[in-house]
């Protein structure tokens, strides 16, 4: 059979943007797996936030000690996972773009822009997510600030986007109405529903949900490209007729593929969150067990510009209450009762270390200036400069008895990089709470 | 693309709350931003937001059409199952390449000590193409003994 090379050319783009894969049903499937990962980035993200800047009334559970370790462990193997799971689902949706008119009516406007919102919010919220990660920084805006207030563009869009599809949705939910029950199809017609989206539609399956036939110029591209003798009239040996086949095939292959892809990234890289995937650390930003004393760092103690005053011999840590304030030396710590405890280091950018901790009770210290059970406190790093030298510590971390000024790190003189001459462990916290080099605490 | 599915009464108040839970996440985000980020910063991610969205819809969509015309073409001439494992195995090591590209050249720009991006990431994306590469064509090997058993 003689097909002129451009029709041939414009058969094979139809063809393929009409490939079996993108389809009311995949869409569906993919998008709740999508849906999900955001729902889980959201809510491990809200209470990364908290954490750090708490509303007065909030409290956080200091048990299991490593929560935040999970939480935000998961927080970014979720949001690495995203990235197959938001390629896919824009394959799936991938030939809405070809579509013209582009735009109709107002309704069609408000989904066009809440759909363009989301694509565009989700796409940088994850890359800024990771090369936060890789500490790449380049863009001309805050990082927390931004993806904070980007999630919550994401979310919104995301319902109103749900909200628009909703019939979709739930006609496509469950695998066995995924093809439009009120309709009588064979399995023939089922199987072609899978396929086009702006493909010519035969009409029987026109009238299946979500299916719809392209309108406008790529309709009529589309519908001169099917006048293109094809398959049907090719000789019997070379026609493709095993439709059914060959769509579940491709479909198949493309779930595949995106389950491939999220299982390679999350494998690859959730080894810097959790111990039992170390193994298999090949691409993660950070290595568990590296570092001084086998513990990572970010801010070394040159960068906190504290490598004189933590090393100077007249160091004492100030403990103040009201009128009320003490001072400690570290050999004087050090002749304090001292307690072992194993507490993660947990940091905001996904990694962490467990370690084993030996110091000084908090609670103890926080009693020796009568502060109370209830007591909160600020506590003030030696560093000159940065958003964590001054924090703030809820009562409930005050209190909790595994809360330490620590000394030692695995048995060793804490490393100055790990925050020598004393530095703050809570449970449940994150790293950049676990004030390094402490300079005084004050019951607020 | 709803237009031909009736929409009952309590779809209608879901979908009502759903349009009434984004309105206030799509308020709450440009408050956050308004209140926390100067005008330049607001501009940039503006910028940023845009540039998603010409780069997925103008760059990466396009680009991703041409490659699926390509292997349709080479499609006449493969087994298909064999295609779509090939197909499946240059998506998955091309978002993983997407991932580390920035981490290889994050590294470049001196990290903040020994701990930060601690690997040789272009050694590693270079083996795992190698290990992706032997993986794929030992399972389309596998495939087509057992087809031509089959057969
Ligand atoms: C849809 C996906 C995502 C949502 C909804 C989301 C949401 C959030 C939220 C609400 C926070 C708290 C921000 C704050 O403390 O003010 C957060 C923090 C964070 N997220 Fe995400 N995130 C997503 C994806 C990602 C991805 C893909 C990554 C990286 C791979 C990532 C990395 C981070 C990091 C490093 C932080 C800590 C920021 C800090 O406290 O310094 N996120 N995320």
């Amino acid at each position: 059979m003689q097909t002129q090379p451009v029709r041939r050319l414009l058969l094979n783009l139809q063809k393929s943007v009409a490939a079996p894969t993108r389809n009311p049903r995949l869409a569906v499937v993919l998008g709740r797996f999508l849906a999900t990962a955001f729902l889980i980035c959201f809510a491990t993200g809200l209470y990364s936030h908290f954490l750090q800047d708490p509303l007065p009334w909030m409290h956080f559970p200091t048990s299991p000690a490593n929560l935040y370790q999970i939480t935000q462990g998961i927080h970014i193997t979720a949001g690495i996972a995203c990235f197959p799971l938001i390629f896919g689902k824009l394959y799936t949706v991938f030939p809405n773009l070809f579509q013209t008119p582009l735009i109709t009516g107002f309704k069609g406007l408000l989904e066009r822009a809440s759909i363009a919102l989301f694509v565009g919010a989700s796409l940088v919220e994850i890359v800024i997510g990771l090369l936060n990660t890789y500490q790449f920084y380049p863009w001309p805006f805050g990082f927390r600030e931004t993806h904070f207030a980007l999630s919550f563009v994401i979310i919104g869009s995301l319902a109103i986007h749900i909200g628009v599809k909703l019939p979709i949705i739930s006609k496509y939910w469950k695998k066995i109405d995924g093809y439009g029950p009120g309709i009588r199809q064979s399995a023939e017609e089922r199987e072609l529903v899978d396929a086009p989206l702006i493909d010519a539609v035969p009409p029987g399956i026109q009238r299946a949900p979500g299916v719809k036939q392209a309108a406008g110029l790529t309709g009529m591209l589309f519908r001169w490209i099917d006048d293109t003798p094809s398959v049907d009239e090719m000789p019997a040996d070379k026609r493709e007729t095993k439709v059914p086949h060959h769509s579940s095939l491709s479909r198949r292959g493309f779930l595949a593929t995106i389950g491939a892809g999220v299982g390679a990234v999350v494998l690859l890289t959730a080894g810097q969150s959790f111990a039992f995937l170390k193994p298999f650390n090949v691409f993660a930003p950070r290595e568990k067990g590296i570092g001084p004393q086998a513990v990572p760092i970010n801010r070394t103690a040159a960068a906190a510009q504290v490598t004189e005053t933590a090393m100077d011999a007249s160091w004492v840590l100030t403990v103040k209450n009201g009128s009320i304030a003490q001072t400690f030396s570290r050999a004087q710590l050090l002749a304090l009762p001292q307690t072992t405890v194993d507490l993660p280091i947990s940091c905001v950018e996904g990694w962490s270390q467990m370690a084993t901790w030996t110091g000084v009770r908090l609670q103890s210290l926080v009693k020796a200036v009568g502060g109370g059970s209830g007591a909160a406190l600020t506590l003030t790093s030696l560093e000159k400069e940065g958003g964590y030298r001054v924090t703030q510590m809820g009562s409930e971390y005050v209190s909790d008895p595994t809360t330490l000024v620590a000394l030692t790190l695995n048995g060793e003189t804490l490393d100055i990089d790990h925050g020598y001459p004393a530095r703050m462990i809570a449970p449940g916290r994150p790293g950049v709470l676990q004030t390094k080099w402490l300079s005084s605490l004050e019951v607020s | 693309m709803s237009d031909n599915i009736p929409v009952s009464p309590t779809m209608a108040k879901v979908r009502l709350t759903l349009f009434g839970v984004g309105v206030v996440g799509l308020l709450l985000g440009a408050y956050f931003l308004v209140t926390k980020q100067n005008p330049m910063q607001i501009v940039g991610v503006a910028v940023w937001l845009l540039g998603a969205i010409i780069l997925h819809d103008a760059i990466l969509s396009p680009i991703v059409l041409g490659v699926s015309v390509l292997a349709r073409r080479a499609g006449r001439r493969v087994s298909r199952v064999v295609l779509v494992i090939i197909q499946g195995a240059v998506v998955v090591g091309a978002i993983l390449t997407l991932l580390v590209v920035p981490e290889i050249y994050a590294k470049t720009l001196t990290p903040a000590n020994d701990t930060v991006l601690p690997f040789d990431y272009a050694i590693r994306l270079g083996l795992m193409w190698l290990g992706l590469i032997i993986v794929t064509g030992a399972v389309c090997a596998l495939y087509l003994r057992r087809a031509a058993r089959r057969a």
